[in-house]
């Protein structure tokens, strides 16, 4: 896919950004995953069926609320965040904005961060491992990755 | 190629890669919808936690009697052994649970005449979750409340035993036997005494159980199973084992 700019009524317009197109299907990605984890916390799904590790005991942690706020809810609020941003990044308007490109980066640096942090209580406070918050945090880390671009439309500006 | 061209090619390449981004943003939106959808729609409880598991050594039998483990009350060093074979959710051990096992526990197992040793022996296909009940009486087990948390589950039969989903009920009654309730449903939500459950169930199996309560009453090496689930039948039982002309003959 080209990124090339092209006219709309003779005005000139980019080409839609790759990279936010990377990062909306990522964010597509891990909104279910977290809807997942959030509909368990719910109680909507019944104990968490896991092949490997064992989600129950990460999701039952007391790591597992950010006080009365499920972790994966900030999970699903957060993807939706990147998923709108990346999918107004795309409209035809809105292709080059430095505002958009930096919410982007800001919002998947946090989340990566933050998912850093989840990560090492998996691994060294509870000591258990629940793959859909690994896949969530390897999506986050793509997400992050997919959205370096931006810092190029930020240096370059329009 | 003119200008006007080029601008065209363009903006049919910018539209068709958007196309093909709908596209994938689609294919994983329904990949989604349909993954969290089947999972909270489905069956609520996860199959692997209701249902037994394949345990490897179950075919040998030395290896089952060790793998299977019953949950012993009373003295252990006690003459006789009396053993029930148990459902959580069978009304008939309900009713032993309420009736019958208070008066061995008073007037055998408190004298040190006998102890009571139950195994789980869910029948599933009847009542769907008893498996899932007879773990979680387990994961009491793990912070020493077993008896109470069995009790619990006999008393409260009525209440849990044709729900669908009785997890909430099972939550309730660690509560109420002041259970770590973080940790019991940590345990309750897994897989956690999968194998030990499936192990009794195995042993029951072999020791030709079909029904429950079956009640067993007996010494190591010399069995007699109880006909009837009353405190007379074990009292006989227990008479006959005890006898002389019985001692070290009945299986």
């Amino acid at each position: 896919m080209s990124e090339e700019a092209h006219d709309v009524g003779g005005a000139a317009v980019a080409a839609p950004p790759m990279n936010r197109m990377v990062v909306a299907v990522l964010a597509m990605g891990g909104f279910f995953v977290a809807l997942y984890l959030f509909s368990h916390n719910l109680g909507l799904g019944g104990p968490i069926v896991c092949g490997v590790g064992d989600c129950a005991t990460v999701q039952s942690s007391r790591y597992a609320t950010l006080g009365p706020v499920p972790v994966s809810a900030i999970g699903v609020l957060g993807y939706v965040v990147l998923l709108a941003l990346s999918f107004m990044g795309l409209q035809p308007k809105h292709r080059e904005s430095r505002m958009i490109g930096g919410l982007l980066l800001v919002g998947s640096l946090g989340g990566g961060l933050f998912s850093a942090y989840l990560t090492y209580l998996e691994a060294f406070v509870i000591q258990a491992w629940c793959q859909y918050c690994v896949a969530s945090a390897i999506i986050i880390a793509l997400i992050f990755v997919a959205s370096i671009p931006e810092v190029a439309r930020l240096r370059g500006g329009s | 190629m003119s200008r006007s061209d080029e601008r065209r090619k363009a903006r049919e390449q910018g539209g068709s890669n958007m196309t093909k981004f709908y596209v994938i943003l689609g294919v994983v939106a329904i990949v989604g919808i349909g993954a969290v959808g089947y999972s909270v729609t489905s069956s609520a409880l996860g199959a692997a936690a209701m249902e037994p598991v394949e345990v490897e050594g179950l075919d040998d039998l030395t290896l089952l009697a060790e793998i299977a483990q019953g949950v012993t009350k009373g003295d252990e060093d006690a003459p006789i052994t009396i053993i029930e074979f148990g459902d959580y959710a069978c009304p008939g051990c309900g009713g032993f649970a309420l009736s019958v096992k208070p008066q061995v526990e008073l007037l055998l197992v408190e004298t040190g005449k006998a102890k009571f040793v139950f195994y789980d022996f869910p029948i599933t296909t009847i009542h769907p979750t008893s498996f899932l009940a007879a773990r979680t009486a387990r994961c009491a087990q793990d912070q020493g409340k077993f008896w109470e948390y069995h009790d619990a589950l006999f008393r409260n039969q009525a209440s849990w035993r044709l729900e669908a989903s009785p997890i909430a009920n099972f939550l309730g009654f660690g509560e109420d036997v002041g259970l770590d309730a973080d940790e019991f449903e940590a345990c309750v939500k897994s897989d956690r005494h999968a194998d030990l459950v499936t192990a009794n169930m195995r042993l029951g199996y072999e020791l030709r159980v079909n029904s429950t309560p079956t009640i067993m009453v007996g010494r190591p090496g010399e069995f007699l199973q109880v006909p009837s689930a009353t405190f007379q039948g074990i009292q006989e039982a227990m008479d006959k084992i005890g006898s002389p002309e019985n001692a070290g003959g009945a299986n």
